[in-house]
C-alpha cells in the first residue's frame, strides 16, 4: 500500500489565526490544509487520508467536540489536537477521554504545537495498519452468514469439527464446509491465523467460554 | 301766604335741588348724558312751576296771559328733554315718534308766540278765581279758545304713544334693571303725561272749570326719573367698592404667589412686584417699581429683551418665556439665576400691561443635575459589572489576536532560520502582525472606553455602528454560550443623539438578557437582532431571542429595579437601562414573539440637526 503524504488540517473561524498557525506549520514543512468552518472540514475529509487535525474547541455552531463526535461516528481514528482560548477544564477532559491527541491554550507556543502534531502525525501513522487491518478484518466479518459466525467462535473457542456438529446440531461433513467457506473468506491459511484474526476483532471474547 | 304756595315752591326748589345734584354728577362724568338730560328736564320742570304759581297769582287777565304764553318755553324743554331722556336712558322709543312730537312741540311754540294770547286761548277775557281745597283761592282764565290747541294736544298725545311703545320695548328686553325702568319711568312719565294733557284738555275746552295745574304731575316725573338715577349712583358706587375688593383680592393673590409676579407696563417699566420677587431678585420692592424691567435681565442680554419685548406687544399671547432656550435672570448682587417665565397679556386704557411670573429654578437645575449625575455613576457601575460577567468573552478577543501575533512571528523566526532565510514571507506576515495588533488595540480601546467613568456626552450616532460595536465586544461570549446571532439592520437610518458607551450598554443587556432566557434550552439558541425606523421618524432597536417568553403580568415589571427573572444577577441591568433610554428622551419595552420567546425594544429619537 503507498504511503500518502500526511496533511495538519487545522479549523479555525478566526482568520488572523487560521492564517498564522497555516504559516508556523508551513515553515517547519509541512503540508497544511485550513478551514475557517468545521462544516467545511467535515464535507471535505473522507476519514482515511492520514495526518492530524489542529482543531479549535469554540467554534460557531458546531463546536470542537461535536467535530470530534462526527469523526468517532464516522470510524475515523485522526487525532485531534485541541485549541482553546481559555482553559476549559470540563471540555479538555471530555475531549482527552474522547482520545484527544493533546490541548492545547492559545496563544500557542510554536514548539509546543509543533510537537503536538509531530506526536499526532506519529500517532496516525502508527495507530493506521493497526486501523487499516481493524477494518479489514470487520469488513471480512460482515461477509460472514449467521452460521459461518457460529462455527467461527467455536473453532475459535478450540472445539473439535465432531463437537461442533454435536452442539449445532448438524453433521461433521457440514462444518467441514463452512468452515472451508469461512477460512477463504477471512484469507486465513490456518487456524492459527484464524485464531489472530478473530482475536484482533474482539471474536469470541463474549461468547468463549 | 296760603298752601299752594308754599307747596308750589317746594316743588320748585325740589326740582332745582334734584336738578343740581345731577348736574354735578354730570359734571364728574361727561359721558353720562342721562345726568344732564335729567337736570334741564327738572330746571325746566321748576321754571314751569314758576310760571304755574305766577298764573295762578295773577291780578289781571293780561298778566295772566303773559305767564301763560311764557310757560309754554320751559315746558317745551320739559317735553324735548323727557324726549331725550327716554332715547338715552331706555335706548328704545321710535325715532320718527320722537321726532314727530318734538316737530309738533315747537310748532305749538311758534303758534303759542303768533296766534291769540297763547296757543290754548285766542282770548282772555276775565279772571275766574277758583276756590281750591282748603280755602286757597287762585286765579284762572276765562275767555275764547285758540282752535290751534289742537297741535299741543297731539304733540301730547304722541309723546305718551312714544314714551309707551319705548317702555314695552324696554320691558320686553327683560332683566330686573330695565323692567324696573320701564315700569317705574316709563309708568309715571306716561301717566303723569297722559294726566296732565287730558286735564289741561279739559280746562282749555272749558268741560272742568278749574286752573291748569300740572306742575304736581311733573313732580312726580322729576322725582321718579331722579329716583331712577339715584340706583345707578348706587350701583356705580357698589361697582367701585366691588372693584376696590376685587382689587384687593389680587393683591392678595399677587403677594400669596409662590413665585415672583412683575406687573410691566407698555413701556417695559415695572408697575407692580410682589413679596417673592424681592427674594428671587435680591431688589426692595421701591427699588424694582417705576424701573425698567432690564435691570433684571444680565447686561448682555438687555438689547435683545427690548427687542423681544416689542414683538410681544405685537402678538399678546399667554406663554411661557423663552421656551427651549435657557432664561437668566440677574440678581441685585449681579449673581445670575436661571429662571423660568411665563407671561400673561393685560390690556388696559393706559396700553398692554404684561403679568411676568418668574421661578427661580436654580434649586431644580441642581437637583436634575445630581440626578444625572447619579444616573451616569449607577450606569457606569452596572457597566463595569457587566464588563466583569463578559470579562472570559473580552480576553478571547483579545485573545485571537495575540495568538496571531505570537504564531505569525514565530513562523517568521523559522522561516529567517532556514538556509536559505525566507525573507520573501516577511512582509506578508509582518503586515498581519500590524493588522492583529491594531485588533488587540481596537479591543483595549473599547473595553477602556464603556470602562471610563465619565458623564454622559450626545454625540449624533449611527445605531447600526452602536450594534456593530457592542456585538463585536459579545462576540465569543455568544459563541461560548452556543448562541446564534443575525442581524437585520435598516438602511438609511436617522442618527440618534446619545451616549455611545450608554447606548452600546443598554444594547449588550439586551443581548446577555436574551442569552440568559434561552439558558437550559438545547434547540433553537438564536437572537435577532433589528433596527428600523418607526413610524414617528425615530430609530428603534430590538433583540429577538428564542426562550420561554415572559409571563405578560411581567411584560411591565421587568424593566423596575430587582425584579428579576434569573436565579444570578441583581435585577438591575434593564432597570438602568430604562434610566439611560428615558434620559436619552427614549423608551423600553418588551413584547412577546408571535412564535416564540420574547424582544427586549429600545426607541430612540432621532437626533435634531
Amino acid at each position: 500500500m503507498r504511503e500518502l503524504p500526511p496533511t495538519v488540517y487545522v479549523v479555525d473561524d478566526d482568520p488572523d489565526v487560521l492564517k498564522a498557525i497555516d504559516r508556523l506549520l508551513e515553515s517547519i514543512g509541512l503540508n497544511v490544509a485550513t478551514f475557517s468552518s468545521p462544516r467545511q472540514f467535515l464535507e471535505v475529509y473522507d476519514g482515511n487520508a492520514p495526518g492530524c487535525l489542529v482543531l479549535d474547541l469554540a467554534l460557531p455552531g458546531l463546536n470542537g467536540l461535536d467535530v470530534q463526535r462526527v469523526l468517532e461516528q464516522r470510524g475515523s481514528a485522526l487525532p485531534i489536537v485541541f485549541l482553546t482560548g481559555r482553559g476549559d477544564i470540563a471540555a479538555s477532559v471530555q475531549a482527552m477521554k474522547h482520545g484527544a491527541a493533546d490541548f492545547l491554550t492559545k496563544p500557542i507556543d510554536d514548539t509546543a504545537l509543533l510537537t503536538a502534531v509531530r506526536d499526532a502525525l506519529a500517532r496516525d501513522r502508527a495507530l493506521r495498519p493497526a486501523q487499516l487491518e481493524r477494518e479489514r478484518i470487520a469488513k471480512s466479518l460482515a461477509m460472514l452468514t449467521e452460521r459461518e459466525r457460529q462455527v467461527l467462535e467455536l473453532i475459535v473457542a478450540g472445539r473439535l469439527n465432531k463437537q461442533i456438529a454435536a452442539e449445532l446440531g448438524t453433521t461433521e461433513k457440514t462444518i467441514k464446509f463452512h468452515r472451508g467457506n469461512l477460512m477463504r473468506k477471512m484469507g486465513a491459511r490456518v487456524v492459527a491465523d484464524l485464531v489472530r484474526l478473530a482475536d484482533r476483532a474482539g471474536v469470541g471474547s463474549t461468547s468463549g467460554n | 301766604m296760603n298752601w299752594v304756595q308754599i307747596a308750589w315752591v317746594m316743588m320748585i326748589a325740589g326740582s332745582l335741588m334734584l336738578g343740581v345734584v345731577h348736574l354735578f354728577v354730570w359734571q364728574k362724568q361727561r359721558s353720562q348724558y342721562a345726568n344732564l338730560l335729567f337736570f334741564v328736564v327738572a330746571v325746566s320742570a321748576a321754571a314751569y312751576g314758576a310760571y304755574e304759581l305766577a298764573r295762578m297769582q295773577a291780578g289781571t287777565p293780561a298778566s295772566l296771559a303773559v305767564n301763560a304764553r311764557w310757560s309754554h318755553v320751559p315746558l317745551a324743554v320739559f317735553i324735548i328733554a323727557v324726549v331725550g331722556f327716554v332715547r338715552l336712558y331706555f335706548d328704545a322709543g321710535r325715532t320718527w315718534l320722537a321726532y314727530a312730537v318734538i316737530g309738533l312741540r315747537l310748532a305749538a311754540l311758534a303758534l303759542n308766540f303768533l296766534t291769540g294770547v297763547n296757543v290754548n286761548f285766542r282770548e282772555i277775557t276775565a279772571l275766574d278765581h277758583l276756590q281750591l281745597w282748603g280755602g286757597a283761592v287762585v286765579s284762572g282764565p276765562i275767555g275764547i279758545p285758540n282752535p290751534w290747541a289742537i297741535i299741543p294736544q297731539l304733540s301730547n298725545l304722541l309723546l305718551v304713544v312714544f314714551i309707551v311703545d319705548a317702555s314695552v320695548t324696554l320691558w320686553r328686553r327683560g332683566g330686573a334693571v330695565s323692567r324696573r325702568r320701564a315700569a317705574f319711568v316709563g309708568g309715571s312719565l306716561a301717566f303723569c303725561v297722559l294726566a296732565a294733557a287730558s286735564f289741561a284738555a279739559l280746562v282749555v275746552t272749558g268741560v272742568v272749570h278749574a286752573p291748569t295745574i300740572l306742575m304736581p304731575g311733573f313732580f312726580v316725573v322729576v322725582l321718579a326719573m331722579g329716583y331712577e338715577l339715584v340706583w345707578d349712583l348706587v350701583a356705580a358706587g357698589q361697582l367701585a367698592a366691588q372693584l376696590r375688593a376685587s382689587e384687593q383680592r389680587f393683591r392678595t393673590v399677587v403677594e400669596a404667589v409662590p413665585s415672583a409676579i412683575l406687573l410691566v407696563d407698555g413701556k417695559g417699566m415695572i408697575t407692580l412686584a410682589n413679596a417673592r420677587a424681592e427674594t428671587v431678585f435680591g431688589y426692595q420692592r421701591a427699588e424694582l417699581v417705576a424701573q425698567p424691567v432690564e435691570m433684571l435681565i444680565p447686561e448682555r442680554l438687555r438689547a435683545s429683551h427690548a427687542a423681544v419685548r416689542g414683538d410681544y406687544a405685537g402678538d399678546p399671547q399667554a406663554r411661557a418665556m423663552g421656551a427651549g432656550r435657557e432664561l437668566v435672570a440677574r440678581r441685585k448682587d449681579g449673581s445670575e439665576i436661571p429662571v423660568e417665565a411665563a407671561l400673561s397679556p393685560m390690556p388696559t386704557k393706559e396700553g398692554l400691561f404684561v403679568l411676568v411670573s418668574v421661578i427661580d429654578i436654580s434649586e431644580r437645575r441642581k437637583l436634575e443635575r445630581s440626578a444625572a449625575r447619579q444616573r451616569d455613576d449607577l450606569a457606569h457601575l452596572s457597566r463595569v459589572a457587566m464588563l466583569g460577567e463578559l470579562s472570559g468573552s473580552l480576553a478571547h478577543e483579545l485573545n485571537q489576536p495575540l495568538t496571531a501575533i505570537l504564531s505569525n512571528a514565530q513562523a517568521a523566526q523559522r522561516f529567517l532560520a532556514q538556509s536559505p532565510p525566507r525573507i520573501d514571507r516577511l512582509a506578508e506576515i509582518l503586515a498581519d502582525i500590524v493588522k492583529c495588533d491594531h485588533r488587540a488595540g481596537a479591543v483595549i480601546q473599547r473595553v477602556r472606553s464603556l470602562l471610563r467613568k465619565e458623564n454622559s456626552q450626545l454625540h449624533s450616532l449611527d445605531v447600526n455602528d452602536v450594534v456593530d460595536e457592542s456585538l463585536r465586544l459579545i462576540h465569543s461570549d455568544l459563541m461560548n454560550r452556543q448562541v446564534m446571532i443575525s442581524t437585520d439592520l435598516a438602511a438609511g437610518l436617522p442618527a440618534v443623539s446619545g451616549d455611545r458607551n450608554q447606548l452600546q450598554q443598554v444594547l449588550l443587556n439586551f443581548v446577555i438578557n436574551g442569552c440568559d432566557a434561552m439558558d437550559g434550552q438545547e434547540m433553537d439558541r438564536r437572537l435577532l437582532v433589528r433596527t428600523q425606523a418607526t413610524a414617528h421618524g425615530n430609530v428603534e432597536v430590538s433583540v429577538a431571542d428564542r426562550g420561554a417568553g415572559i409571563p405578560a403580568a411581567n411584560l411591565e415589571r421587568i424593566f423596575e429595579p430587582f425584579v428579576t427573572t434569573k436565579a444570578t444577577g441583581m435585577g438591575l441591568g434593564l432597570a438602568i437601562c430604562r434610566s439611560i433610554v428615558e434620559a436619552h428622551g427614549g423608551r423600553l419595552w418588551a413584547t412577546n414573539n408571535a412564535d416564540r420567546g420574547a424582544s427586549l425594544h429600545c426607541e430612540l429619537p432621532a437626533a435634531k440637526n
